[in-house]
């Protein structure tokens, strides 16, 4: 049986972090990643941040990839603008959090995962094979087991070996939790549930649209009536040419009153102010006439579809500086006004000649769901058993306190960490949980993610309530009453959040995350102090089942997931909540058609739930 | 260091996915506005090649006859198994050859590669062609035993022996999967649903470090390219090309269609109750109540 | 003469002959019989056979049309291995002493004709052996005349017109399913590279030629041949034989399925509607020719379960007769419908009413498939609990 000194499950930002740091120690590393290269299971909202906090120390992405990560990792855009909207009907109210969002930050980056992740492994990898080590895609881990002091390692797809220590870095719904027992799995009231869909937008467009220079970024999050009364908000990110749009909310607030996730990213997405973001010009194909000659119609569809082909291509170069300048330098266009020229020239063709309709509508590209792990209430105490380290959302680790949105640099600190502990192990060749998982474990509690997750930041607090100041008082007042009023004056405040953290989070929480916090405080704000805004439009918004064709797949013909009981409540309730429509009711019975699912583990609670085997299921495009 | 030296045999063939392929209004294919690829029965040649490549060191040559252009298919072959050499065997006078005439200009390449020749991999057929004579005649004028339609196989490098799992379907019977030995050298006609399986992590990882030199390799690919013409090669003209092919093309002419068999009755497939009717009727058939 | 006869050369498993070998008897028996009347001449059809204990197969291919049986006997030849079965046949063929037991064979020095079957075994079999007898061979075959033809060829007639006596036309349909290929297997006449091909060989396809009737009065020759072999030529040995089931089972479903390129449109839905149709009806899923050369980008499962060779209905794949046979999104092209009109029942689903497939249906359903097969699909189903389809 082959034998490594360490094997990181799960080729996420985490995982991929601890490969590249115990290789930059110097340890023989491997990796395995289910899916068929990594990135094609990954979805973020999202924002890839690096933190210079007060006290502590975060390991951040650049610290791992070292200055080639700045220089040209393919992150979106900079985030520079972070706005907050509260929204009834068709008036908003906007708060600006830039001050919030810059909080102990050295950057935000809009990130889309399957790209990013793929550069992450192009690095890792590379500087892994130098040790001997390396990535194994399109493997499945099946079961570990322990003999003696060597955790045995089955997958699905090779001959078993052997691991001296294990990170554990397979997401949210961490089957090595669950196989080894480490933590039982998360519960509606620890979890969010994610949906987002991937909006294309020409970059000069996306530029003008949010004013913002070709170096900027904007993040837009709301909250109000979009929420459908449900606990949590809507959020819209620019990337280099598209947009990120979605919806994040508890997963308990959803369990009591389910709501289809489509539904919920519908509700933003129709939103005026959304809509009014997100909207483009598409070219809609005429009906060829029935009665001409077959093949003279299937030479105008021939011709119709390759030039509004060509036109997309020839608008998304337009509307980008880089492209342009490449378009020109291969010497197929001499200048830019060429280009236009071209453009110009082939939008008429399509108009005249074949009565192309160009229309306002949105282009959506992509649909996903994820679970998020509220790190606050389910943060793994001690993130290890035995020889196995937990880290990011497999540790249930995240911090996620109102609009501060943070997953994937607690992942890549988290993993930092756990590198750095087993690389001690190996030196001493001691696996045994005192000495490295206890090592790692207190590790975790020094780090000031974990800090967040246990405690307010009093001086995050602080700016939050300063970008809030032009909130109406007695908004406010009548809802949080006793404890938040004095939150608003300067001198109390101290005294106010130190109060606060003697009764703890888990006393707080039901207060600020509320419907008061999410619904009808937002709406009440709109209403009152919103500003009107129109949709000039309405979006063409997919069905569910158009959204699912768009996604591509590799179906393993069986299904991956077991219904363990078809009759109960919750499953019933899976039929809603599933992003994907993969339950539906026969007779009486819940029953699954696991081809559409997108491993998001929204039914993992009550489920046989694993991933499918490796390379199959879903392959996401932009994550 | 190379105890195992390997051939593949490929082909450039018209690409005949939707975008690429063009078809004349009668249905037949219009190749000068075909794109042109490695052939899809020689790209599983090359997979079977790596799949050595990667469990025993091996050395590959990637060969084809064909005109100049008939590089590309060698770059993508490369791609596919990181080749340490291309070899084209490209003069006019081979011309016109048939599969024989094409198999002798073949092993007279193969037999001029440097090391002797192991294992010599072709595809089952070409997709345009379809033959499948080229890669057993030349297999013949080798002296190679020839294996065909194999779906999996291992070198016990000490015996110098091959053991292959062929796949074979004897229509109108059953299919039975034949397990043979063979001392090298030997010619393997890969089967068209070979995959190429690593079982273990340490596999897995040279697959990917050979997979990440063969991308460099190929880009630079005519680094590694030989082109010979005839007299380089040093084939006999009298048996390669037009000269050489026992066969000719005749003539080309279209199937006739033949007189209508059936009478058809037309129903409106967006019309529920037209469709109810089919229903019915195909349930009925199954239940051999209709006799027609 | 130098080149007699037409050689056959049988395949069979354990003495079963395989169907095909019998129909190459059936259409041997034809074209000698034509080109012996034309030609006042009495060449053999001559059934080749190796094996081990098969004798009563020989029998048995005398009664279906062959006038002579060469047959190598030896335990080495129980199961095919194609370099030594290449090597036999090779002796075989030019053995003239063999020829004479059952004709005039002075001069004789290989067969006129020969035939293999154009299986997986046949088509590699026989390029090896006109390999080894260095003549031509032209594979997968559908029709073939005996005709006497002027040539006028660049080099093997060095352009002037000359003529070809009893040349075998031997038709391939090409990948396209549309066109006709003939080949010729010709002598060189060129003085400058003069050289004789004989014999002239094809593979046959299966399920194109009818076997004669079994006529149990036919008497013919069983020549035995002692196979010699050179110890290195048993070099390959067979470990194991496993019979599988085929992934792909056309015989034993009583509906098949099949699809062509008018997926086009969304192919993976498509091929999804298709196979839950075949679940539906307990059918086996078919595919056309152009879609074993996977045109359409689909998921690697998809892929590799249903736009494979195994699955093609038509000339250079299968012939099916299943009770209802349903092609959705096909054109119709020769090919195809040359595998599939002994069909019981032919349903096709197709947008335009003028592709050929409208000739060759009982049931042509106009619409596109993404639209008629849910339909469809639900139609069946409201019916499916009253009736059960038996196997």
């Amino acid at each position: 049986m082959e034998n490594y000194d360490v094997v990181i499950i799960g080729g996420g930002s985490a995982g991929l972090a601890a490969l590249k740091q115990l290789s930059n120690l110097g340890k023989q590393a491997i990796l395995l990643e289910a899916g068929k290269q990594v990135g094609t299971k990954n979805i973020s909202g999202g924002i890839l941040y690096s933190k210079k906090p007060k006290n502590g120390r975060a390991y951040n992405v650049e610290d791992v990839y070292g200055p080639e990560f700045l220089k040209d990792a393919p992150v979106e855009r900079r985030i520079t603008q972070y706005m907050l909207h509260s929204t009834s009907r068709n008036k908003v109210f906007t708060m600006n959090l830039t001050s919030a969002h810059e909080y102990q930050a050295n950057f935000g980056y809009s990130v889309l995962l399957n790209r990013l992740n793929a550069w992450f492994a192009r690095h890792a990898g590379e500087t892994a094979e130098r040790q001997g080590g390396g990535i194994v895609s399109g493997v499945h881990v099946r079961s570990l087991a322990w003999e003696g002091e060597k955790t045995v390692i089955e997958t699905d797809e090779l001959d078993p070996f052997e691991a001296k220590a294990v990170i554990a870095a397979d997401g949210v719904n961490s089957e090595v939790a669950e196989m080894t027992g480490a933590r039982t799995k998360f519960t509606p009231e620890q979890l969010y549930q994610g949906v987002k869909v991937v909006v294309k937008m020409p970059e000069e467009i996306i530029e003008q649209r949010f004013g913002i220079g070709p170096d900027e970024g904007a993040a837009h999050l709301f909250a109000g009536d979009i929420t459908l009364n449900h606990i949590g908000g809507g959020f819209l990110y620019t990337n280099r040419d598209t947009l990120s749009v979605g919806a994040v909310y508890h997963y308990d607030s959803l369990m009591n009153r389910p709501s289809e996730p489509y539904t919920l990213v519908n509700a933003l997405l129709k939103n005026p102010m959304v809509a009014e973001y997100i909207k483009d010009e598409v070219a809609i194909k005429e009906e060829i006439d029935k009665n001409l000659p077959k093949e003279e119609q299937l030479r105008i569809r021939f011709a119709v579809s390759k030039l509004i082909k060509n036109w997309n291509e020839l608008r998304d170069t337009w509307h980008s500086p880089a492209a342009r300048k490449k378009l020109v330098e291969s010497g197929k266009y001499k200048s830019t006004e060429e280009i236009k020229a071209r453009l110009d020239f082939v939008q008429n063709e399509l108009a005249d000649k074949y009565r192309t309709k160009f229309v306002t509508d949105y282009v959506e590209l992509e649909y996903g769901a994820k679970l998020v792990p509220d790190g606050k209430r389910c943060a793994m105490k001690k993130p290890y058993l035995k020889n196995i380290l937990f880290v990011g959302d497999a540790a249930g680790r995240g911090v996620f306190v109102g609009p501060r949105i943070e997953g994937l640099n607690v992942g890549i600190d988290d993993a930092v960490r756990a590198a750095n502990a087993v690389a001690r192990a190996i030196d001493r060749n001691n696996f045994g949980p005192q000495y490295m998982g206890e090592y790692y474990s207190e590790s975790i509690e020094e780090s000031p993610y974990t800090r967040d997750m246990k405690e307010i930041d009093k001086d995050y607090l602080k700016i939050f309530l300063d970008a809030a100041k032009d909130v109406p008082k007695d908004i406010i007042g009548q809802r949080y009453g006793m404890v938040f009023r004095p939150m608003s004056s300067g001198t109390l405040r101290g005294l106010a959040v130190g109060f606060a953290n003697i009764l703890g989070y888990d006393k707080l929480l039901p207060l600020i995350e509320s419907e008061d916090t999410y619904v009808q405080v937002p709406v009440e704000l709109a209403e009152k102090m919103g500003r009107p805004v129109q949709a000039t439009y309405e979006p063409t918004l997919p069905t569910v089942a158009q959204r699912v064709a768009r996604l591509k797949y590799d179906d393993d013909r069986a299904s991956h997931i077991k219904v363990l009981n078809s009759k109960s409540e919750f499953m019933k309730k899976m039929v809603t909540l599933c992003p994907t429509n993969c339950y539906s009711m026969e007779g009486g019975d819940v029953t699954l058609q696991h081809e559409a699912c997108i491993e998001c583990g929204t039914c993992a609670e009550e489920t046989e739930w694993r991933h499918p085997r490796g390379e199959k299921g879903v392959v996401y495009q932009y994550g | 260091m190379a105890n195992l030296n390997i051939a593949v045999i490929v082909k450039l063939e018209p690409d005949f996915s939707e975008g690429n392929v063009s078809y004349n209004a009668d249905g037949t294919l219009n190749r000068a506005e075909t794109k042109s690829i490695l052939g899809p029965h020689s790209a599983v040649a090359s997979n079977a090649a790596f799949y050595a490549k990667v469990r025993y060191g091996a050395q590959i040559a990637v060969t084809t006859m064909g005109p100049p252009i008939a590089d590309t298919a060698l770059q993508q072959a490369q791609l596919l198994c990181d080749a340490d050499e291309l070899h084209l065997y490209s003069d006019r006078i081979f011309a016109g050859a048939d599969t024989l005439a094409t198999a002798e200009v073949l092993k007279t390449g193969i037999s001029k590669i440097e090391g002797k020749m192991d294992i010599v991999f072709s595809g089952h057929r070409a997709s345009d062609g379809e033959t499948g004579q080229t890669g057993p005649q030349t297999a013949w004028k080798l002296g190679f035993t020839f294996l065909g339609n194999v779906i999996h196989y291992d070198v016990n490098m000490q015996n110098k022996t091959v053991r292959a799992r062929r796949m074979i379907s004897l229509q109108g019977f059953y299919d039975v999967v034949e397990e043979v030995e063979a001392p090298l050298p030997v010619f393997i006609a890969i089967d068209p649903s070979y995959k190429a399986s690593f079982n273990t992590v340490s596999q897995r990882l040279a697959f990917e470090k050979y997979q990440k030199e063969a991308k460099t390799r190929a880009q630079d690919y005519k680094q590694y390219l030989k082109v010979f013409n005839a007299q380089q090669l040093g084939v006999d003209p009298k048996l390669v090309g037009l000269p050489g092919s026992p066969t000719i093309v005749y003539k080309v002419e279209r199937i006739p269609k033949a007189k209508a068999s059936r009478k058809a009755e037309v129903v409106d497939g967006i019309s529920r109750e037209q469709v109810a009717k089919v229903a019915s009727k195909m349930y009925e058939v199954l239940e051999g109540m209709v006799i027609k | 003469m130098k080149y007699q006869h037409l050689y056959v050369v049988i395949e069979h498993e354990e003495g079963k002959p395989v169907p095909v070998s019998l129909e190459m008897l059936g259409e041997a028996r034809r074209l000698m019989d034509g080109y012996n009347k034309k030609y006042s001449a009495d060449e053999k059809v001559v059934a080749v056979v190796l094996g081990h204990d098969v004798r009563k197969l020989c029998e048995e291919l005398i009664f279906y049309g062959a006038d002579a049986v060469i047959y190598a006997d030896s335990p080495e030849l129980r199961y095919t291995r194609n370099l030594i079965d290449t090597k036999v046949i090779s002796q075989i063929a030019t053995n003239k002493e063999l020829a004479a037991k059952f004709s005039d064979a002075s001069g004789f020095v290989k067969p006129r004709y020969m035939f293999f079957a154009a299986d997986n075994i046949g088509r590699q079999l026989s390029s090896t052996v006109l390999a080894e007898l260095e003549s031509g061979l032209a594979s997968d075959i559908n029709k073939l005349v005996i005709e006497d033809l002027v040539i006028k060829h660049e080099h093997k007639t060095k352009g002037q017109p000359e003529k070809y006596e009893r040349t075998l036309e031997m038709y391939r349909p090409d990948f396209s399913g549309f066109l006709w290929t003939t080949i010729l297997c010709l002598d060189n006449r060129n003085p400058a590279i003069e050289r004789e091909y004989h014999p002239q060989g094809c593979s046959i396809i299966p399920g194109v030629f009818a076997p004669i009737e079994r006529d149990d009065k036919r008497r013919g020759a069983i020549v035995d041949y002692l196979p010699k072999f050179d110890e290195r030529d048993l070099r390959v040995k067979i470990i194991d034989r496993k019979i599988v089931k085929s992934a792909v089972d056309f015989d034993s479903n009583k509906a098949i399925v099949s699809f062509g390129r008018g997926i086009k449109d969304s192919p993976e839905e498509n091929i999804k509607l298709v196979a839950q149709l075949a679940k539906d009806l307990e059918a086996e899923v078919g595919v056309s020719l152009p879609i074993s050369k996977k045109p359409f980008s689909v998921s690697e499962g998809t892929s590799s379960t249903y736009m494979i060779p195994d699955r093609v209905i038509g000339t250079s794949g299968r012939k099916v007769a299943p009770m209802l046979y349903i092609a959705a999104g096909i054109s119709g092209a020769m090919q195809h419908i040359a595998g599939m009109k002994e069909a019981g029942f032919v349903v096709a689903i197709n947008p335009d009413e003028n592709s050929p497939i409208k000739d060759e249906c009982d049931i042509f359903i106009k619409g596109r498939m993404e639209d008629v097969i849910p339909l469809l699909l639900e139609e069946l189903r409201k019916r499916k609990p009253a009736i059960k389809v038996r196997k």
